[in-house]
């Protein structure tokens, strides 16, 4: 399953990097140029890694992260946990 | 008539780039050598139109129009975009649009139906081959994008039939001139996914030897059933398989394999001999 605003939003900022330093300084004013659904928007607010690789292409989860400035380490910890936590969520409905 | 001069293949890792100096040196040193001999034998090839088969990561196309094979028309390219690519030579690279307009057309005459584009940006998929093997001054370029990033794919045995009907194109085009095709990608990695930085050396060393072997149903068997099940930089093994059905799915040599974790990727570079004199 693809959501196509939430990768039009990761694939706008890795093909601008002036886009990506706005989007550092001020998340929420670029958040609102894109109708996110709900979920989806508190998703990304809190780095949910778990919740968005679900959503969209693995190459554009990770470019995003890179834009979004979260340290490598941090990035390949949660995503490599986020097939388990992935399965956990389901099982708990 | 053109004549079909080299097949190649090169793995393209981005943090051959962005992470050079956290790779340590012994793969440092085995990249380097395979990465320049590479590059050394296209040289040596003389050619003087390069087709290069890579996949497009997220540069030129989106999901809202996303083509399985794209053939770069354009009398000129851009030079990657990535921030970090800054120091790459390549701002502008010279294309060949008469024999990028052959080749769709020699497509489209075999039932095959690929998207045009008369203006790509070429990325670090594209670049970091070319440029890490000293290719400067570069010849001009046809480039051709495969979808290998975001699912469905081109199939196995579609990428293979692509690879033969291109070596027919060459074979085909009017004009007196040398061609040679450099592939580039995988072999195993994992990007953006739970197994992200697993580099799977016993299937790449497998699929290696289906390359070598030359036996065409047991290599697409093999990829059929196992690209699945590995990471999905693996996808990109299908320029690789295109580039063998070009050489006639034989003379694969293996240049160099690195298991390089620092760059996340089992990296893998090939030439096929065709047996023609230089």
């Amino acid at each position: 399953m693809r959501d196509y605003w939430l990768s039009k939003l990761f694939f706008d900022l890795q093909s601008s990097p002036p886009l990506g330093i706005e989007y550092r300084g001020d998340r929420k004013k670029i958040l609102d140029r894109y109708p996110l659904k709900p979920e989806v928007r508190k998703a990304v607010e809190r780095d949910d890694v778990v919740f968005l690789a679900s959503r969209v292409n693995p190459y554009l989860l990770r470019f995003y992260f890179v834009v979004a400035g979260m340290p490598e380490a941090e990035f390949l910890k949660k995503v490599r946990n986020a097939g388990a936590e992935s399965a956990a969520r389901s099982s708990h409905g | 008539m053109a004549k079909l001069v080299g097949v190649f293949a090169s793995s393209h890792a981005p943090l051959i780039v962005r992470g050079w100096k956290d790779v340590s040196p012994a793969n440092q040193e085995s990249l380097t050598r395979s990465m320049t001999e590479v590059g050394r034998r296209i040289k040596a090839a003389k050619p003087d139109v390069l087709i290069e088969i890579a996949p497009d990561h997220w540069v030129n196309f989106f999901i809202n129009n996303l083509p399985s094979i794209c053939v770069g028309m354009g009398e000129e390219h851009e030079g990657p975009a990535e921030p970090w690519m800054k120091d790459c030579p390549y701002k502008t690279i010279k294309g060949h649009p008469k024999l990028a307009h052959h080749i769709v057309e020699t497509a489209l005459e075999r039932d095959f139906e690929p998207s045009m584009s008369h203006h790509l940006t070429l990325d670090h998929g594209f670049c970091i081959p070319l440029w890490r093997g000293g290719l400067d001054p570069l010849p001009p370029i046809v480039p051709i994008i495969f979808n290998d990033l975001e699912p469905p794919f081109p199939t196995v045995r579609r990428c293979l039939q692509w690879g033969a009907m291109l070596a027919e194109a060459v074979r085909t085009y009017p004009e007196d001139i040398r061609v040679a095709i450099l592939a580039t990608g995988g072999l195993s990695h994992s990007i953006g996914e739970p197994t992200m930085g697993e580099i799977d050396e016993p299937f790449d060393r497998e699929c290696i030897q289906h390359f070598e072997s030359g036996d065409e149903r047991r290599l697409v068997d093999f990829l059929n059933e196992r690209l699945p099940t590995i990471g999905n930089g693996a996808a990109e093994i299908r320029n690789w398989v295109a580039a063998h059905g070009a050489a006639g799915k034989r003379g694969f040599e293996l240049i160099g394999y690195c298991n390089c974790p620092e760059v996340y990727v089992g990296c893998g570079y090939a030439s096929w001999n065709l047996g023609v004199r230089a």
